[in-house]
């Protein structure tokens, strides 16, 4: 009873692009959505974080803990977005990157201890002061989920989030990105076209184009 | 001062009587010389009907004497001094980029004092004798510079007022009731900002009507003395100030503006330094006919304009044989037509004749232009150290 | 791989030609304001004429003036500019503005100015369309509304023409960032689109936009046109006053010209060093991008930014029609809206009398934009190759030289440059004439094309070379076909730069050539405002249809290649 989708379908010039989504997505819970390139994956992500392009019509509902999140612009919905890029702001250093995630209301000594634990978290001590490129790409990587999550979003998507690292990175970086969404307890929505990507135990759902 | 004018015109008589003979052999030479030859004429453009008068002398010359005149728009003509000043700078004494160049006043000053002009050659020029040096005065002395054949006549000016007879019953006549005139009609008289040749002209015409004694302007100013000869001006433009057009906060920049600003009614005085002016802007649609020109009782200054040759000029004949051109009755009866430029001879037609005279006879006299009987004679420049002065007092004063 | 190994012939060439000049330049101004100029007798050097000119009656205000203008026509421009991309960037009035752009940058200042000042003078248009009815005029009012004595209509001017300047040069940068990323990462943290703009983008985008913001500030101090119509007039503006010293009959005037240059000059130093060190200082915000803030404090202003920025493109728009108007009029009279007698008179004596100044135009940008085209790209090339190959950089001092024409005085620069061009004899010719154009051709073209070439992708050209081998084939056949719009856009900026050089041309081409501007120059020191409207509207005519080549050729060009679409 998190996030949930209800007979989603997107239309582009009045066709559905894949078959109408059910999905109910629990806190802590990873649910993937797999289908080949230009199967509408990424629409549908983007349908939930409210970035869907004009061009599409999007029909069914979507809600947040039950609250109906489709009339809210992006900024308002309080979802988290990881893309393949890491997207670190490049005039930033680390430590200004993920302070930009923390809300304002916390008092500046709690936002470095939070990001100072942030970054243990992810075995990168100490790099606060850091420019964001002379980070590998898995430390970048790391980066922007903590950034993602500073934000305390209250669902998280995924948008082909290991697409860019290689093999071996890959695998270092998954469990650490599906424990933080654990520990958090949020629910997230991953979008990959890599069986490899999906965490064990969670749901998958394959879209498919609708027939005709 | 007068011997010494007498003189010279006694001289200028010898030279054009004793030595004709031997002048219309050397002219014919100077003629055959100049065919083919390319003159650069360096004149202010800002003017269409002057322009295309310029064209149309151009294309005379060409057919008449194959010299190719070529018009070079000048935007202020002290940026072909600079020129001029920039060439005997770098040595560059031949091949100059200017043949010929129309001039007056404090420009030719500086040219004639910097030895930037080839001359004496004016006397050389067989219409020369046609010019009125009898009874025209700055034909002699440009703003009180003794012209010594540096530089040949073109035309006469003179300060004349315009305004627009439908808000402008009763004209003013002299300086004071022109202040009369703008403490009834406030912000509908300005002059253009100074320094500048038509702004420091006004400013010498008001000087002239309210100093005790104007004969102290004929001579070199005495800055010890200047203060106490100019407060009647300065007493007269603090009160004008305040009843001028944006109570004198802002200024035109230039007597260009000022025929804007009439047509537009924002004022209903202005002036000009060409009595066939307005003529000539009713006559292409440029004002209303409803436009009139005065002067002021006492008269008001007077100046001539010319054409100058310098001295690193590669095509001289030429400029000369175009310069005798734009002397001749033909050309100059010309000029006079309000229909053309309006710009008033420097010929005494006196001594034309015949199909000349005629020439002149033809042209018609503008709608809104005053007779000659009217004009006068011009009041002479004041001498010209004067200007310098007068410009940094009303700069102190009022450009702060 | 000659070719690539060569190109640092280009830097080398472009530092050398932009030294040569600027020294020329700076030294002809120095010498006379120490008093030393022989040709008029002056041979002894002291600092009289900078008494001189700190003693000229009105001085203090003139540099006053001169600060307020420049400074807040700058901050105003840049800011509008910004707030404008930050509220519009990607909606409809963007489009549009995206499409309206090239014409309303080829519209000349001074051009402008006069539509500008017919529009909104106590004469002008706007009291004529409530006149008499409304207000009961008869006679315009004596209001003060031009040449306020602080510069303020002036300023406004300025702002109006500056900001469609930098909304392109944005519009180019744009594209070297990930704009649509960066927009998603911001919301999907919960910010604003302004915030997003202001903590994200702006900061990233102002390295891009440095250099045009420093031409924005030197062009405010000393633009001379514009200020002449609109500015003070007593006394006038420091620019305005060096050129009235320049013409003045008193030789000794143009000594006290050098030196205002100079002081100039030193005025647009310091703004622009002052903006350097602000920008450097700029590390003190870092607590506040990072503050964790969201909501945005911009919101309210939203209204007033879409106003001002529409009412920019409707004055520009508003003052070309007014010169169409007085272009085809015969009398034209405060009250009246429209001419009570129109006649095509102007038009046929316009046309006809401007033709040869026309071809000389056409030619001279045509060639200088070329050659400016042929220095860019080799410069550029050379700045490509040398970052690959980690090999000696010589594009990276281009900036300190090619802009420096554009932040010293023209007036005083040229006059020095051409003092040079005298002593070698080497005036009056069009192949001086040409080159002292790509002076100023040059550093707007290098503006205008340098981020999006630099940004090309590089890996599209790694493979083109692994199937081609050939470096100039691989230039010219897929690099630079690629990057046609952009190669087009910047040549029809460097073509409207040269059309518009008016100084350059009188003073190098010895008055031997009439461009149409140097025609418009002197037809608008008269009077007759149909004659100057016709020479007006053929000179914005002339960089308008450039323009509209630029945008019109690659999509014939690639009308069926949707990827070149963009």
């Amino acid at each position: 009873m998190s996030l949930e989708l209800e007979k989603v379908s997107i239309l582009k010039l009045g066709a559905n692009i894949f078959d109408p989504v059910n999905l109910v997505i629990k806190p802590g819970e990873i649910t993937t959505v797999m289908g080949p390139s230009g199967c509408g994956k990424s629409t549908l992500l983007s349908a939930v974080s409210g970035s869907l392009d004009r061009v599409f019509t999007l029909k069914g509902s979507i809600r947040l803990y039950g609250q109906d999140i489709l009339t809210l612009p992006m900024e308002e919905r309080n979802i988290g977005l990881l893309f393949q890029d890491d997207l670190l702001f490049p005039h930033m250093d680390i430590g200004s990157n993920l302070a930009f995630a923390i809300k304002e209301k916390i008092s500046r000594a709690q936002r470095n201890k939070m990001i100072d634990e942030a970054l243990k978290t992810a075995g990168l001590e100490g790099f606060e002061k850091r420019d964001p490129s002379s980070l590998s790409g898995g430390q970048k990587a790391r980066v922007s989920l903590l950034r993602s999550l500073l934000a305390e979003p209250a669902a998280l998507l995924l948008d082909e989030p290991f697409s860019k690292l290689d093999q071996t990175l890959k695998a270092k970086i998954r469990p650490f990105v599906f424990s933080q969404i654990r520990r958090m307890n949020i629910p997230a929505l991953l979008v990959t076209h890599d069986p490899m990507d999906c965490p064990e135990g969670g749901m998958i759902l394959n879209l498919n184009k609708e027939e005709g | 001062m007068k011997s010494f004018f007498l003189i010279l015109i006694g001289l200028a008589f010898l030279f054009l009587s004793g030595f004709s003979q031997a002048f219309a052999q050397e002219w014919g030479e100077i003629e055959e010389k100049a065919k083919g030859q390319t003159v650069y004429f360096n004149a202010w453009g800002g003017s269409q009907t002057i322009n295309e008068y310029i064209q149309w002398a151009a294309n005379a010359v060409q057919k008449k004497y194959n010299v190719h005149v070529i018009h070079v728009k000048a935007t202020d003509i002290s940026d072909v001094v600079s020129r001029i000043l920039v060439e005997k700078a770098a040595g560059k004494n031949t091949n100059g980029s200017v043949d010929l160049m129309w001039i007056n006043g404090e420009n030719f000053k500086a040219m004639k004092e910097n030895k930037l002009l080839y001359g004496p050659f004016s006397q050389k020029l067989p219409h020369y004798h046609l010019v009125d040096i009898e009874n025209k005065k700055t034909l002699l002395y440009d703003f009180t510079t003794a012209v010594d054949n540096m530089e040949s006549p073109w035309g006469m000016a003179q300060l004349v007022f315009s305004y627009n007879s439908n808000r402008v019953t009763n004209h003013p006549k002299t300086m004071l009731e022109l202040l009369a005139f703008a403490k009834q009609n406030p912000g509908r008289f300005t002059y253009p900002s100074i320094p500048g040749f038509h702004g420091t002209t006004f400013i010498k015409q008001a000087l002239f009507e309210l100093i005790h004694d104007p004969g102290v302007l004929n001579n070199p100013v005495i800055l010890s003395e200047f203060e106490k000869n100019t407060r009647p001006l300065w007493e007269y433009l603090d009160a004008l100030h305040p009843f001028l057009w944006r109570k004198a906060k802002a200024f035109p920049t230039s007597a260009s503006q000022m025929v804007s600003l009439l047509n537009d009614n924002e004022i209903f005085i202005s002036f000009s330094f060409n009595p066939n002016s307005a003529s000539n802007a009713i006559e292409n649609g440029e004002l209303p006919d409803t436009i009139r020109t005065y002067i002021h009782t006492g008269g008001t200054i007077g100046n001539a304009h010319f054409v100058g040759i310098p001295f690193n000029s590669s095509a001289r004949v030429g400029a000369m044989v175009f310069a005798n051109f734009l002397l001749s009755p033909e050309a100059q009866a010309k000029k006079a037509d309000p229909r053309i430029w309006g710009d008033t001879t420097v010929l005494d037609t006196q001594k034309l004749a015949g199909k000349d005279k005629a020439l002149f006879d033809a042209v018609p006299k503008g709608v809104a232009t005053l007779t000659p009987k009217e004009l006068g004679q011009g009041l002479p420049e004041p001498h010209v150290s004067w200007v310098q002065a007068l410009e940094k007092k009303w700069l102190e004063k009022y450009s702060k | 791989m000659s070719g690539q190994a060569k190109n640092s012939l280009f830097p080398v060439v472009v530092i050398g030609l932009f030294c040569i000049t600027i020294l020329a330049g700076l030294i002809g101004t120095l010498l006379p304001s120490l008093n030393y100029l022989p040709v008029i007798g002056h041979t002894s050097f002291s600092l009289s004429v900078w008494f001189d000119f700190f003693s000229y009656p009105g001085i203090q205000t003139a540099i006053r003036v001169t600060l307020f203008t420049g400074l807040s026509a700058s901050f105003g421009a840049v800011s509008l500019a910004f707030l404008f991309i930050t509220f519009s960037y990607g909606n409809r009035l963007w489009k549009f503005f995206e499409k309206i752009l090239s014409p309303v940058l080829s519209i000349p200042h001074a051009a402008f100015a006069i539509g500008f000042g017919f529009l909104i003078a106590p004469s002008g248009w706007l009291i004529r369309m409530v006149s008499p009815w409304m207000t009961g005029f008869t006679v315009p009012p004596d209001w003060l509304l031009l040449n306020d004595p602080f510069g303020i209509s002036l300023t406004i001017a300025l702002v109006i023409k500056e900001f469609p300047f930098l909304i392109m040069v944005t519009m180019g940068a744009l594209g070297q960032l990930d704009i649509k990323k960066t927009l998603l990462a911001g919301r999907a943290l919960g910010y604003k689109k302004e915030q997003i703009w202001l903590k994200l983008l702006i900061p990233r985008l102002y390295p891009h936009l440095r250099l045009s913001i420093f031409a924005v500030i030197a062009y405010s101090f000393s633009v001379v046109d514009m200020a002449i119509i609109l500015g003070p007039s007593s006394p006038p503006p420091l620019a305005v006053l060096i050129l009235k010293w320049f013409n003045d009959p008193v030789m000794s005037f143009k000594m006290l010209a050098s030196a205002g240059s100079l002081f100039l000059f030193f005025m647009v130093m310091v703004s622009i060093l002052c903006v350097y060190l602000i920008e450097k200082s700029a590390g003190v915000l870092r607590p506040w991008t990072a503050n964790g803030k969201r909501r945005s404090f911009l919101a309210p202003i939203k209204p007033i930014i879409f106003f001002m920025g529409s009412t920019t493109f409707f004055f520009t728009a508003v003052s070309s029609v007014i010169l169409v108007i007085w272009s085809l009029t015969w009398q034209w009279r405060f009250p009246d809206f429209l001419p009570s007698a129109g006649t095509l008179k102007f038009w046929e004596k316009g046309l006809e009398s401007s033709f040869d100044p026309v071809m000389t135009t056409l030619l001279t940008g045509i060639v200088s934009a070329f050659i400016g085209l042929v220095l860019t790209i080799g410069c550029l090339e050379h700045n490509v190759t040398a970052k690959q190959r980690r090999t000696r950089n010589y594009t990276n001092y281009i900036p300190y030289f090619l802009y420096l024409p554009l932040l010293v005085p023209q007036i005083s620069f040229m006059a020095g440059i051409q003092l040079l061009l005298v002593i070698m004899r080497m005036d009056g010719y069009w192949i001086t004439l040409m080159v002292s154009h790509l002076l100023f051709v040059l550093p707007y073209m290098f503006i205008a094309l340098s981020a999006t070439y630099l940004a090309f992708d590089s890996r599209v050209f790694d493979q083109a070379m692994l199937l081609k081998r050939s470096y100039i084939m691989v230039l010219f056949r897929v690099k630079l076909p690629m990057l046609l719009k952009p190669i087009l856009f910047s040549f029809a900026i460097g073509f409207s730069v040269s059309v518009a050089q008016y100084i350059p041309t009188m003073l190098v081409g010895a008055g031997r050539f009439s461009t149409i501007t140097t025609e418009v120059v002197s037809i608008a020191s008269g009077s007759d405002r149909r004659v100057i409207a016709v020479y007006a509207l053929i000179q914005q005519f002339l960089p308008m249809m450039m323009y509209s080549l630029a945008i019109i050729f690659p999509k014939i060009y690639y009308y069926n290649r949707k990827g070149m679409q963009v």
